[in-house]
């Protein structure tokens, strides 16, 4: 059912759409981002200006953004889908060329008021690319071939820019996020097994070239993947990371050491602090309780932006919404295997509560999305 | 499948007789069917949903499983900074040959400053100036506010009481890292031998110890490996020995007038240093500044010992009889030339007295003839004398376990001539240092099996080559026991421990070629007790003078022999020697003619 279909009368207009926001997430997203206040404030040894004060002023901002994203209706979003993402290649491609470098990766565009990290916006758009087709699509075209290479290029063509910046971690998230959104749509189970099996096959051989002839990666990579098989083979060099995270997530015990108390992260033996490994501190200071909480709230946003979804019968809406709950997921569920040694260590912020102003806005943005969706989402006779 | 026809007749024809517009129900039939395709759309994608949900759930759970176990798992205390940097103040202990302590660690504590955290600087500068006098107070107020200044280090080390007097000042900005230092609880003694440790690479919570000389640093990294940092490294020293040695040595060092002195007791049969003192010596807790000028030689750092080579005077012509004893050149009762002076070019040797024109071989060495020895010594000459020192260990470093061994090569002539074979005979001509000395006496004299030198106590020390017969050794020993019962010696005697030695008094060489006249080195080098060895033992004094009588006398006998009788007396209880009433005496004969 497009939107030419909706009843259009039973959608709220004006202000009344205020009242037909989706609250609960937006309380969640609130509550989510002030276990961030809370932690960066503390990583900052109670100073409120270095981290923490900044990062509300981004909340809010974001918060602004949402409600204007929200508010503008949801077909609107789906007409400008393939601009947004044809804008998110550009700015991808002018990173290459006018890009800051910074952590030894050129990520950011300087924009005078912010700087942008393109490929924060890129899995947006790619989302929204990805359901407007699958919405125009004719459905029972899903799983032929042809319409099957059409999302796979739209994946893969961002996925190579960020990963020539290199960001090996958002394109990771652009890959496992499109094919979310993929799996949803219908496409037949033999590609994702087909594509499961190469990757297996990769990996085998990846792993049987070791010390052959044809080894196929070099060998500080597979230095690389010792050290996460075993980051106690090299506590002081590449596995210090995930040591001590693992320290300071052992030291938080069920109660942990209470809000300011951590030693771990505040006497400097973690890189990353406030940023990647963020969720360290707050396991360390509230413990595996604080840690099941926050891990407790996203999943109250994935339950609601889900429900939502499986509420819309619009399929783009529903889509979007699905996809930005994908991305979430993704998100910070790789901060924190990573953090816990159950992933390599890739450049992943834990979404909201990481210090950062890209990720921030977008996943704001991206939930403006969902609550549109949610707003603007057919009513009345089936 | 059964395909739902859009224009079914049965429909079509009521409808169109009816009058109803057919294309309405194709229409409807379309609806339906779109329907019908969306509702199977819709139950996939409820299950595709599903299919992600149960992905989003495993992953939930693998977290807080994750989680879970983590928080229960036992909290590894942070290994703090120590750990993370790679610095390990880690070093094992050092213990005599009986486990007695010789060098441990101490924690303590290092103070630093973090001015970012200072509440009263001026405060702070001014109560550290009190504490510590050599710090003042505007000079560390500056520092403290010295801008962009995080951090600081004040002191390397505290006292339990400086630490509780920075404590008291109460500032937040004065912290404390802690530190071990090493620690030397018998302070000089065996100065020389441990050397002395310094801090090497440091963080705030953490320092390295290294050793800076002798023991430490020769096996630093022994004492470092994380493997034996709970097995303390042992010594083959003995802590009660070395007190004693070192106190008759200071006494003997007073008494004698002499500006150094050094002593070596050595196991005789492996070679292990039982005590090694070397005189004026330091505390290695706080070693002093190595001297910019003036003869390092005089410093209290210098080991006497092992780093000083002498040319060692008479106690070399052991050496010399022994060769011409085991070639069977002589018997000790063979008669040598003695009549002097012995003219060698424009060269002449001269006894310190006349003793007559002919001699034993006994008496050469009783009464330490210089003619008689350089005589004996042309009768195997210098190439056979050379191969024969070097058998002894006598022309290369010591392998002693000490930084300072490998630097202290024997001083040898250029060209070994005849005349450097004669005076090498009477102990001119080539230095060695005084555990060199020891080490070939006891290989000559323990049967005649080279030993090495050592400081470590070990269990598996395999007898060394032969470098003299058995007979030979016996014969020199009896010998030597005549130098102290009727020779140069006969201060040395001991009643009960049946010390044989030789006497050794070479001029000292002046810096620019040349002897003084009346500045020697004195040496009494001997084993103790004869008719069975077990230790043998150096003396050295360094320009001696022994003033009690009419007239100063420098000579061993007056000088070192006294000190080394006194030593034996002292240690030879302490090495567990009963005292022995020498029976059958081999000198009855000689004892005639006394």
């Amino acid at each position: 059912m497009s939107y030419l279909e909706y009843n259009l009368k039973t959608v709220p207009t004006g202000l009344r759409k205020v009242m037909h926001l989706n609250w609960p997430l937006v309380l969640l997203l609130g509550a989510v981002a002030s276990f961030g206040f809370l932690m960066l404030y503390s990583v900052a040894g109670g100073d409120i200006g270095q981290w923490a004060a900044p990062q509300m002023k981004r909340f809010g901002l974001g918060l602004a953004v949402m409600f204007t994203v929200a508010l503008v209706p949801i077909w609107f979003w789906r007409n400008v889908s393939a601009l947004a993402y044809l804008a998110s290649l550009v700015l991808l491609v002018s990173v290459e060329f006018i890009g800051s470098v910074g952590m030894g990766a050129q990520r950011w565009l300087d924009l005078g008021f912010m700087r942008l990290q393109p490929s924060e916006l890129t899995k947006i758009t790619l989302v929204m690319i990805l359901a407007a087709y699958y919405d125009w699509l004719d459905i029972r075209k899903t799983s032929r071939p042809v319409w099957v290479a059409i999302p796979l290029m739209l994946i893969l063509i961002p996925t190579a820019l960020v990963l020539r910046q290199p960001d090996l971690g958002t394109a990771l998230l652009l890959m496992m996020g499109g094919g979310v959104m993929m799996f949803l749509a219908g496409v037949h189970w033999a590609y994702f097994a087909t594509v499961a099996a190469a990757g297996a096959g990769m990996v085998a051989a990846v792993f049987s070239s070791r010390g052959t002839a044809w080894q196929l990666i070099k060998d500080y990579q597979f230095r690389r993947i010792d050290t996460f098989l075993d980051p106690g083979s090299d506590p002081l060099g590449a596995g210090y990371h995930i040591s001590q995270a693992k320290i300071a997530l052992g030291s938080g015990g069920w109660a942990g050491r209470g809000f300011m108390q951590g030693t771990q992260s505040r006497l400097n033996f973690l890189p990353e602090k406030h940023t990647d490994f963020i969720f360290t501190t707050l396991a360390e200071e509230f413990g595996f309780i604080g840690a099941m909480t926050l891990l407790g709230l996203y999943a109250l946003i994935l339950v609601f932006c889900i429900a939502s979804a499986m509420n819309n019968k619009d399929r783009f809406a529903s889509l979007v919404s699905l996809g930005v709950a994908a991305t979430l997921f993704f998100y910070f569920s790789i901060n924190m295997a990573m953090v816990m040694g159950l992933a390599p260590v890739v450049g992943v912020p834990l979404p909201l509560v990481s210090y950062g102003g890209s990720a921030m806005l977008v996943l704001m943005l991206a939930f403006g999305l969902v609550q549109s969706a949610h707003i603007h989402r057919p009513r009345g006779r089936r | 499948m059964i395909r739902t026809p859009l224009r079914p007749l049965a429909r079509i024809l009521p409808a169109r007789a009816r009058g109803d517009n057919p294309d309405a129900i194709e229409r409807e039939n379309l609806r339906l069917r779109l329907e019908a395709t969306r509702a199977r759309a819709r139950v996939m994608a409820e299950g595709r949903l599903l299919v992600l949900g149960v992905l989003f759930f495993t992953a939930f759970s693998v977290i807080g499983a994750r989680m879970g176990l983590m928080a229960a798992s036992q909290p590894a205390e942070p290994q703090s900074v120590a750990a993370t940097d790679g610095i390990s103040s880690q070093r094992a202990d050092i213990v005599d040959r009986r486990g007695r302590l010789l060098a441990t660690n101490l924690v303590t504590n290092a103070l630093y400053a973090q001015p970012p955290l200072m509440v009263d600087p001026a405060r702070a500068a001014r109560a550290l100036a009190a504490i510590f006098p050599d710090e003042n107070a505007e000079r560390l107020l500056a520092r403290f506010t010295q801008p962009g200044r995080k951090f600081i280090w004040i002191r390397k080390q505290l006292s339990p009481e400086q630490m509780q007097a920075v404590h008291e000042i109460g500032e937040p900005g004065l912290l404390f890292g802690p530190r071990e230092m090493r620690l030397y609880p018998n302070g000089k003694l065996a100065a020389h031998v441990l050397g002395g440790a310094r801090f090497g690479r440091e963080s705030v919570s953490a320092a390295e110890v290294l050793g800076v000389a002798g023991i430490e640093k020769a096996q630093d990294d022994r004492l470092r490996d994380p493997a034996h940092a709970d097995t303390p490294l042992r010594l083959s020293l003995d802590l009660s020995v070395q007190a004693a040695m070192r106190d008759v040595l200071s006494a003997g060092m007073g008494l004698m007038n002499a500006k150094g002195a050094t002593a070596v007791l050595m196991d005789i049969h492996t070679g292990e240093i039982v005590s090694l003192v070397s005189l004026p010596d330091f505390d290695p807790n706080n070693r002093p500044a190595v001297p910019t000028s003036g003869d390092a030689a005089d410093s209290p750092l210098f080991n006497r010992a092992v780093q000083g080579v002498y040319e060692l005077g008479s106690t070399f012509k052991v050496f010399a009889i022994a060769e011409a004893l085991d070639e069977g050149l002589v018997n000790p009762e063979t008669v040598i030339d003695t009549s002097g002076p012995l003219t060698w070019g424009r060269f002449r040797i001269r006894d310190f007295h006349n003793y007559g024109p002919q001699m034993t071989v006994t008496e050469v060495l009783v009464k330490s003839s210089n003619i008689g020895t350089a005589r004996v010594a042309l009768q195997f000459g210098a190439d056979r004398q050379r191969a024969f020192l070097d058998k002894l260990g006598l022309l290369t470093p010591t392998p002693l376990e000490l930084v300072e061994a490998g630097g202290a090569k024997p001083l040898l002539p250029g060209n070994w001539s005849e005349l450097s074979t004669m005076t090498i005979a009477y102990g001119h001509g080539m230095s060695v240092s005084p555990v060199h000395l020891a080490a070939a006496y006891a290989s000559v004299l323990n049967g005649g099996l080279r030993v090495e030198p050592t400081l470590i106590a070990r269990t598996d020390i395999t007898p060394g080559p032969r470098v003299v017969s058995e007979a030979t050794s016996a014969r020199m020993r009896t010998m030597l026991r005549a130098v102290v019962t009727r020779g140069t010696a006969s201060f040395a005697e001991v009643p009960g421990y049946a010390v044989a030695g030789k006497t050794g008094t070479a001029d000292k060489p002046k810096p620019g070629g040349g002897y003084y006249d009346a500045k020697v080195i004195a040496t009494f080098a001997g084993i103790f007790p004869a008719h069975d060895p077990e230790y043998a033992i150096v003396v050295t004094l360094d320009e001696p003078v022994e003033s009690a009588g009419s007239e100063p006398r420098r000579t061993a006998g007056w000088t070192a022999v006294p000190v080394a009788a006194e030593a034996i007396r002292r240690v030879a209880p302490l090495l567990g020697l009963r005292p022995e009433i020498e029976t059958a005496s081999p000198f009855a004969v000689t004892a005639v003619r006394n």
